[in-house]
């Protein structure tokens, strides 16, 4: 049968389309990340409570280098830029980061100083994750929180393992261009 | 006409004038206003406030026990439930069980001082004091007026708290109420309040708040662990010197618990919780020929809180105490003074309230350096 030969049911569609439980973009956001992409919807709406979501105008900071690092962020809607700041020149774009982009997720474990700063380049609505909110889901929802925690470090194994292969890659090089040199 | 024009000129800006009067007038009439309505309404803020800080304190008191709850699956409204019919339990009881007893045995003491005092046998105490210290420090004399005058400020005193204790009722039911709420949607409300900071301070107001709680939860948990501590070694010590060496100590278990409030004072806390049971022990021995002729029960109560100290500085507080609270005596013996303009309650407060202001100072200033922003 054809689609188009589907009979409706406008009572029945109604009523199937109330039932349908309706996320809202923040809950949507967070499911698309990694560390929360094998959360139940319910797991969700818990971390949803949890996070706070801010609204920042083209150009305005959201951390800036050196800040002591304490949580992540993900972008609902809007692009953020992620610059470095060189002395005496000016700040290079790392990255430009898009709708379901995250960053700064280290921060979550280690509050040391950031080492990039992310700024606003359009109106942006992005969810910010911090550490205390972590620490509150590990204390009142261990399991959850657990879950979480799981996510975060097979996301930094994938990355530190990637890491290492380039390292590898990195020190062949390094040591072809030795073996070169030594053969001139 | 052009706006060049003098003639034009003259009436725009009056008019201009008039208007920006007319407006500085508004303004300054409905700052008249708000400023009297804040003149009228501070004090009942104030009263607000207190009500709210004390809740917060419960809050910080009670959460950690919220939050365990919440975390083996019960609900944080059902775990608040819980907690409440727990802390009305325990105070029920006392209040059925403990009261009347410690009425009596306050009526009990404050009568045997009046008695004594009518009969004049405060001034023998006095002078077999006298003679004893003058066989090790010629010429030192206390004031033979000194036991009668501190014992009775100090029962007048108790009187008008627990008078006063009784009048609030209707505050503590407030404050439980706050608390109630403080517990339950404690952490959404700071939620809010936190969304209303501006981005900049944002991560920073964040982390602000998260560390002053739990530095305040574990100075608060730390400060009645230590005091409960203290209380409870307080009661079995005297119990102990009732029974080894028949000090006849009476009411042992409201002077453990004076000793173990009084120990939130550093310095001059423990020697404030010995001071009841050395006057209690006094009045108590006071028709006993031996007790007159020797004071040696005095000395064994001092050496008993004095272990009960060793064991506090040493074991009790290093555990639960956090060492954020380092204070300098000079400090402590200020913040007394100024607590004592208050009253009792006011000593009791004033050098818990100063390191709950310390941690928070600490916080803010760190959070501040960290972010560059100072």
């Amino acid at each position: 049968m054809k689609d188009t030969d589907k009979v409706s049911y406008p009572l029945y569609d109604s009523f199937k389309d109330k039932l349908k439980p309706k996320r809202s973009q923040a809950q949507i956001a967070l499911s698309q990340v990694d560390i929360f992409s094998k959360l139940s919807w319910q797991e969700i709406k818990i971390v949803e409570n949890a996070v706070h979501i801010r609204n920042y105008a083209p150009g305005e900071p959201i951390f800036k280098q050196g800040d002591p690092g304490s949580g992540m962020y993900i972008i609902i809607e809007g692009c953020v830029g992620i610059f470095l700041d060189i002395p005496h020149q000016a700040p290079k774009q790392l990255s430009k980061l898009g709708a379901s982009d995250f960053f700064g997720e280290i921060a979550l474990l280690d509050a040391s100083p950031r080492t990039a700063a992310a700024t606003a380049i359009e109106n942006s609505t992005i969810i910010g994750f911090y550490r205390p909110d972590l620490m509150d889901i590990l204390k009142t929802k261990p399991a959850l929180g657990a879950k979480i925690l799981i996510a975060l470090s097979e996301v930094l194994a994938v990355r530190l393992r990637g890491t290492n292969v380039e390292l590898v890659k990195l020190e062949r090089k390094l040591e072809s261009l030795m073996t070169a040199e030594d053969h001139e | 006409m052009s706006n060049s024009d003098p003639v034009q000129i003259a009436p725009q800006s009056l008019r201009l004038f008039h208007q920006s009067l007319f407006k500085t007038l508004v303004y300054f009439f409905l700052l008249i206003l708000v400023l009297a309505g804040a003149y009228k309404a501070i004090p009942l803020v104030i009263d607000a406030l207190f009500l709210i800080v004390i809740a917060a304190i419960m809050t910080a008191v009670f959460n950690p026990t919220v939050d365990r709850m919440e975390s083996s699956g019960i609900r944080r409204s059902y775990g608040t439930m819980l907690v409440f019919g727990g802390i009305f339990t325990v105070v029920g009881m006392g209040i059925v069980k403990g009261i009347p007893a410690l009425l009596n045995e306050v009526g009990r003491i404050k009568d045997v001082i009046q008695q004594n005092a009518a009969t004049d046998s405060l001034d023998s105490i006095m002078t077999d004091i006298n003679l004893k210290i003058a066989q090790y420090v010629p010429g030192f004399q206390l004031d033979p007026d000194l036991i009668s005058s501190m014992s009775a400020q100090f029962f007048g005193q108790l009187g008008s708290i627990l008078a006063g204790a009784l009048d609030t009722v209707a505050t503590i039911m407030f404050i439980l109420i706050i608390t109630m709420f403080f517990l339950i949607d404690g952490k959404r409300m700071t939620k809010s309040l936190i969304g209303m900071v501006p981005n900049q301070y944002f991560e920073m107001s964040l982390n602000i708040t998260y560390k002053t709680k739990k530095q305040l939860t574990n100075f608060l948990k730390g400060q009645l662990l230590a005091a409960l501590g203290v209380a409870i070694q307080s009661i079995i010590g005297l119990n102990l010197l009732n029974w080894i060496f028949d000090a006849n100590i009476s009411g042992v278990v409201l002077i453990g618990s004076i000793a173990g409030m009084a120990n939130m004072i550093p310095f001059i806390g423990p020697f404030m919780g010995m001071v009841p049971a050395i006057i209690v022990s006094l009045f108590n021995n006071l028709g006993d020929p031996v007790a007159a002729t020797n004071f040696y029960y005095i000395i064994h109560i001092i050496v008993m809180f004095l272990i009960v100290q060793l064991i506090d500085n040493n074991v009790i507080s290093p555990i639960v105490v956090s060492g954020s609270m380092e204070m300098h005596p000079l400090t402590v013996i200020l913040l007394i003074l100024i607590g004592s303009q208050i009253g009792v309650l006011g000593m009791f407060l004033a050098v818990p309230a100063w390191g709950i202001s310390k941690v928070i100072i600490q916080e803010v200033y760190q959070g501040l350096k960290g972010h560059h922003l100072i």
